[in-house]
């Protein structure tokens, strides 16, 4: 529980810092009303530590719990295959410093039908341990089958902390089984430390406004996903081997209670999905229309980029919104980020400040993407990117 | 059951989206520039199933949402905030129905009532003449009796009108004329042969209300169209609604001047000058916010008082409604003014839109009674009550004020308190030496007087448990500017009481310097400047800019 | 049938900012609102209402403020208002606020489908859903774009890598709204507003739904929030302010000293 102590003062500084309004004052003191969720924002800013949050530690049993788990994501191939989406090797890069840290071991979970045919590739980006689960109905994703599966897993093989990729299945799957082992899930971190044996949880939130730690000191596994192009990816180092267990779990057929009836994947636009492109020319609403769009095109075909778009640029259907960029689209760390056009609200910003180099070209002088970018320009970006464009062009 | 607060809460917000979607400020300046009436706009706006707002003023009876005064300040004020133009458009279907809803017999009101609701009828109220503005009494438009076997079948209209809000585009209209029985209400409907509305007046602004002069000549109505089928009705029926119509104008007053300002607040944020945003210089905000922002929350509060009133057990209040709308019109159109002072090169400039607005707020002092008028009418409803009350109306006021102190040491009361007892004191001395002979006098106590209640009843909202509706700020910047309200209308009260007195009769300085406890206002001044600041600093949280 | 939409009050983070002096949450004068992704799902159930003549039921879980969006839902078109309000709920991670729903869910009893948004736009999680349909022992489609009923089977499309998937299940089941990119939320009239203070609206509490307290708040919760902080401001850059010509040239400038062209 909340409570305000007697050492209050009144500077009023937790009235401004609670995001949820809940804290008003009665004359010279502070008091906490009925809307506070214990978020703590208002404990990390009183001055004088008058304010504090009273809780029990919810303490399950976590011993025997060890080793960092990735679950291993397959993508659809061209050709019919699967292959690993990229993002689990970014999760093993980051499950690698994790695991040495504990000192335990780094393993990937791989689900599928023909799912043992991966595990070269898992063990070449650091996994020494690899769980392979074959099963007949796991070509594809769904929730049932594969949530069976790792809670079984889970629970036979006790790992202490389990990473999933933030993506339409890991968002899918990993909150079903936290649910169902009564543990705890970060979702979209973009950060992943040990603190005190502990994984400690960095995420934004508030649309990227304010960023949260989270820990889950007291259940076991502790379980998070992260996005794509959040964390970086090793070399990988082909040849290296890793243990090969192969748990065959069997799934009743009726406890599959979604049927698939059928899928359809889009064709890409501007050759190439914009998560793996390492140049992105973004534009936003200061591009306009449809001409400067096709200028954009321009400019990231002479770069060897993708173009990429702000939300408002996408409402205005400019861009399709695959290609969108930020806190309700994709999140991109490319080698070049030109934003152009671009205000560079947080809610953009989330989506692109992993980019090594960020130049902007906006109108306004004023606009916050000019407090991110490695450089700024002060002009109109239709006109700068069309000479530029022209430039390049003439070989200049 | 009754529109309760979270209703009428979701009421403004769909009103507010509904703008943002349909009335961006693009659109509405244009339209200004065009001096046009958005006819589908109002259309919409009166479609139930999109807004349905005139349903507010429809009975439950015949179909409506039968809203309280409350429920329709509130909307006023949005309207206003959004364009002063179309909200006068709404008001003037308020308006012209109001006849009808005080005066009406029940089959009048049960024909008519519903069908403005069902239909969607645009009402124009029909009663300012060329001559006859501010004097109705010198109504020149007649209705000539009818008659057929010895009874009366109709009357014929004839006669112009002036300035008519939604002139032009009203499908109905109440229009005043002199029945042989004395001034009477009518109900004409558009195309009525004999009947023309005139063309669309150019005007400095409220430029999205369609502004006409009628021309009647000889044109016929049934019998059944005399509001209350009784002639000579029509002045009284028109008075007893001004508490409520007021009200309605002074929301109107507020929620344009708000706009104003917060437009002038956010502006100043991002403005730098000397090394730092206007919002921190208080040469600035001293001037040019804060006093406004102060003003608007004084008549807000009145405001909602009066109409908590109305939807009681209580009737008329058209003095109380003239001492809302004379204060919060005037603190709406000055601040306007001073919003584009804020705003410098680019407020005057149609860029921005404090121009406009100085130019729409303007007429809230003139239509509805101008701002004139509502000093005597304030003066003589006071006057009346410092005379039956032997000179004790304002004293008795000035001691519960003192009580109020007690219990809440920090709005303002004992400022407040001291203010009513000088007001009392004046009024004494204007009435000994017969000094309201001078209309100058009169008039300008009606001014004090309206000043010193709102400060009255601001310091007691403020240290009410309950926050009034639509107050932006914290309770400890609320009871900053009621105190600063408070002691600085203490003053002026005072001080101007002194000037008339001495100014137009006789009398010692001295003494009557004591007997309005003027050293004693004085020295409540203390701590005015960090009031200020305070609240200049809060305003700029609440009202940030993006 | 009866439809159950969970729906949440948050406030629009597309306004709140962040103080860089002290790095909290400036939370003065940003509005609260029906969370935008709950919004489409209740504009969804509406719209199912609408063919097959279903019940829709509103419940939120939230503070006695969040009155508003329960009876904004009812505005709307919503037959039935919930609002589960306890202090014993407050500083909730998802888990014990899906046990809170879920239970409520339990309480309501009948619901065929439930439905609500993806995520809520001040916790970004999308976590809520699927835990409430694990708790609830029923099958979750999740990321939905377009949703339908035919008996008691719902078919759905909803985001896959790349594309999407059609997919059905049979009653009970809980989908997760997508939020649709060009979507304008609506507004009740007037009349829908005052209508809706004549529909059913209750307020449950911990003890109403027999929600077992160590499953709930702070110590119900596994997660838990160590600290709250502003993201770190980067160095601001270089910024240039000149000509067209200028510009460009500078620009080309820099695309070659940092390697991106020859």
């Amino acid at each position: 529980m909340i409570t305000v102590s007697e050492k209050c003062v009144g500077c009023t500084k937790c009235v401004s810092a609670c995001p949820f309004g809940a804290t008003e004052m009665r004359g010279k003191k502070a008091v906490i009303t009925d809307k506070c969720t214990l978020c703590g924002a208002c404990v990390e800013v009183c001055p004088v530590k008058a304010i504090s949050i009273g809780r029990q530690e919810l303490t399950g049993d976590i011993s025997g719990y060890s080793g960092v788990w990735i679950f291993t994501e397959l993508a659809d191939s061209p050709d019919g295959g699967h292959s690993v989406r990229p993002v689990t090797f970014e999760l093993l890069s980051a499950g690698r410093g994790l695991a040495e840290k504990l000192g335990e071991k780094l393993c990937a979970v791989v689900i599928g039908k023909n799912a043992a045919v991966h595990t070269a590739e898992l063990a070449a980006y650091g996994a020494e341990k690899i769980y392979v689960c074959e099963n007949e109905n796991a070509e594809h994703y769904t929730t049932d089958l594969y949530a069976n599966i790792m809670v079984s897993l889970i629970k036979k093989h006790k790992p202490a902390i389990v990473l999933y990729p933030s993506t339409y299945v890991g968002r899918d799957l990993a909150p079903r089984i936290a649910s169902e082992l009564y543990v705890g899930l970060t979702a979209d971190c973009t950060g992943l430390s040990i603190k005190e044996g502990n994984l400690l949880q960095t995420r934004p939130a508030f649309g990227g406004n304010i960023m949260a730690d989270i820990l889950c000191p007291g259940a076991r596994p502790q379980m998070a996903t992260v996005r794509p192009n959040v964390m970086k990816k090793n070399e990988p180092q082909p040849g290296r081997t890793a243990e090969v267990v192969c748990e065959n779990v069997a799934v009743d057929k009726d406890k599959l209670r979604v049927r698939i009836v059928e899928r359809h994947l889009d064709h890409r636009h501007c050759g190439g999905k914009i998560e793996d492109s390492e140049v992105v020319i973004s534009g936003g609403r200061g591009m306009k229309d449809d001409k400067g769009f096709k200028l954009l095109a321009g400019l990231a075909e002479q770069l060897g980029g993708c173009v990429g778009a702000s939300r408002a640029a996408v409402d205005m259907g400019l861009h399709p919104k695959s290609h969108q960029v930020g806190q309700s689209g994709t999140t991109v760390s490319p080698k070049l980020y030109v934003a152009c056009g671009i205000s560079g609200a947080v809610q953009h910003v989330v989506g692109m400040s992993g980019a090594e180099t960020i130049i902007a070209v906006n109108k306004d002088p004023n606009a916050p993407i000019f407090n991110v970018c490695k450089y700024g320009f002060v002009g109109d970006a239709r006109q700068v990117v069309e000479k530029i464009t022209e430039s390049l062009k003439n070989g200049k | 059951m009754p529109i309760d607060t979270v209703s009428r809460n979701l009421m403004l917000d769909s009103l507010k989206k509904y703008a943002v979607r349909r009335l961006p400020y693009d659109t509405i300046r244009e339209l200004d520039s065009a001096n046009e009436f958005p006819a589908d706009i109002l259309k919409e706006m009166y479609n139930p199933d999109i807004l349905g707002l005139h349903l507010l003023l429809i009975p439950r009876e015949q179909g409506g949402l039968g809203g309280s005064t409350v429920d329709i300040y509130r909307v006023c004020e949005m309207l206003a905030r959004i364009d002063l133009g179309v909200a006068t458009s709404v008001f003037a279907t308020f308006l012209g129905s109001d006849p009808l809803r005080v005066g009406g017999t029940p089959e009048q009101k049960e024909k008519w009532m519903r069908r403005i609701g069902e239909e969607c009828l645009l009402v124009a109220y029909g009663a300012t003449e060329a001559d006859a503005g501010s004097d109705l009494i010198n109504l020149r438009t007649r209705a000539e009796r009818v008659e057929k076997d010895g009874k009366i079948t109709g009357y014929k209209i004839t006669g112009n009108k002036q300035w008519i809000s939604n002139g032009g585009v009203a499908d109905l209209y109440t229009v005043l004329a002199m029945a042989p029985g004395g001034p009477s209400w009518f109900l004409v409907e558009r195309g009525t042969p004999g009947f023309e509305p005139n063309k669309h007046e150019d005007k400095h602004g409220i430029r999205l209300s369609n502004t006409a002069a009628l021309s009647f000549d000889e044109a016929f109505v049934p019998a059944e169209n005399l509001i209350g089928e009784k002639e000579g009705q029509g002045l009284m029926q028109a008075q007893a609604v001004f508490g409520y119509t007021r009200l309605m104008v002074a929301a109107f007053g507020l929620g344009a001047g708000e706009e104003a300002v917060e437009t002038a607040i956010r502006y100043s944020q991002q403005r730098i000058q000397a090394g730092g945003p206007l919002s921190q210089k208080q040469g600035y905000t001293h001037k040019l916010i804060v006093p406004h922002e102060i003003k608007f929350e004084a008549a807000r509060a009145y405001i909602d008082h009066v109409a908590r009133r109305l939807d009681g057990d209580a009737h008329g209040l058209q003095t109380e409604g003239a001492i809302a709308k004379y204060y919060a019109t005037e603190a709406g159109n000055k601040a306007a003014e001073d919003s584009i002072q804020a705003l410098g090169g680019y407020g005057y400039t149609r860029d921005f839109p404090v121009e406009k607005i100085k130019r729409d707020v303007k007429i809230t002092c003139i239509y509805e009674g101008t701002n004139e008028i509502m000093e005597m009418t304030i003066y003589r409803g006071r006057w009346q009550e410092h005379l039956k009350s032997r000179g004790q109306y304002y004293a008795d006021l000035g001691r519960e004020l003192e009580a109020l102190h007690a219990q809440s040491a920090d709005v303002g009361a004992d400022s407040a308190a001291l203010c009513l007892k000088a007001l009392a004191v004046i009024l004494e001395q204007c009435r000994e030496q017969k000094l309201t002979r001078q209309q100058y006098t009169s008039f300008k106590l009606g001014e004090l007087i309206a000043k010193a209640e709102v400060a009255m009843v601001f310091s007691r909202s403020a240290a009410d448990k309950n926050y009034t509706e639509g107050v932006k700020v914290d309770r400890d910047t609320l009871k900053a500017m009621a105190r600063v309200c408070a002691r600085e209308t203490a003053l002026e009260v005072a001080l101007e009481g002194v000037k008339l007195v001495l100014g137009g009769g006789t009398g010692s300085a001295a003494e009557l310097t004591g007997a309005t406890g003027l050293i004693a206002i004085e020295d409540k001044q203390r701590g005015v400047m960090n009031d200020k600041d305070f609240i200049a600093a809060k305003l700029n949280e609440v009202y940030r800019s993006k | 049938m009866r439809i159950a939409v969970c729906i949440k009050q948050v406030p629009d983070s597309t306004q709140v900012k962040v103080d860089p002096a002290t790095g909290t949450l400036i939370r003065a004068g940003v509005p609260s609102i029906l969370n935008p992704y709950d919004h489409y799902a209740l504009e969804c159930a509406l719209k199912l209402k609408k063919e097959t003549g279903a019940e829709v039921c509103v419940v939120s879980m939230g503070p006695p403020q969040a009155q508003e969006v329960v009876r904004l839902a009812l505005a709307l078109g919503a037959d039935r208002g919930i609002l589960l309000s306890d202090r014993a709920f407050a500083g909730s991670d998802t888990w014990a606020t899906s046990y809170a729903l879920s239970q409520a869910l339990r309480h309501l009893g009948g619901v065929d489908l439930i439905m609500c948004g993806v995520m809520a736009i001040d916790g970004d999680t999308a976590q809520t859903g699927p835990g409430i349909a694990c708790q609830l022992g029923i099958p979750q489609i999740t990321f939905c774009d377009e949703i339908s009923v035919a008996g008691t089977t719902v078919r759905a499309k909803r985001l896959i890598e790349g594309g999407h998937e059609t997919v059905e299940a049979g009653f009970p089941a809980l989908a997760t709204m997508s939020l649709p990119h060009e979507y304008e939320r609506a507004y009740p009239s007037f009349r829908q507003i005052a209508a809706a203070q004549e529909k059913p609206y209750e307020v449950w509490t911990v003890a109403t739904i027999h929600a077992d307290p160590k499953f709930l708040g702070l110590n119900g919760s596994p997660t838990r929030v160590d600290r709250v902080y502003a993201p770190s401001a980067r160095e601001r850059g270089t910024i240039f302010t000149g000509s067209p010509a200028e510009i460009v040239a500078r620009f080309l400038e820099i695309l070659k000293q940092e390697n991106f062209v020859k």
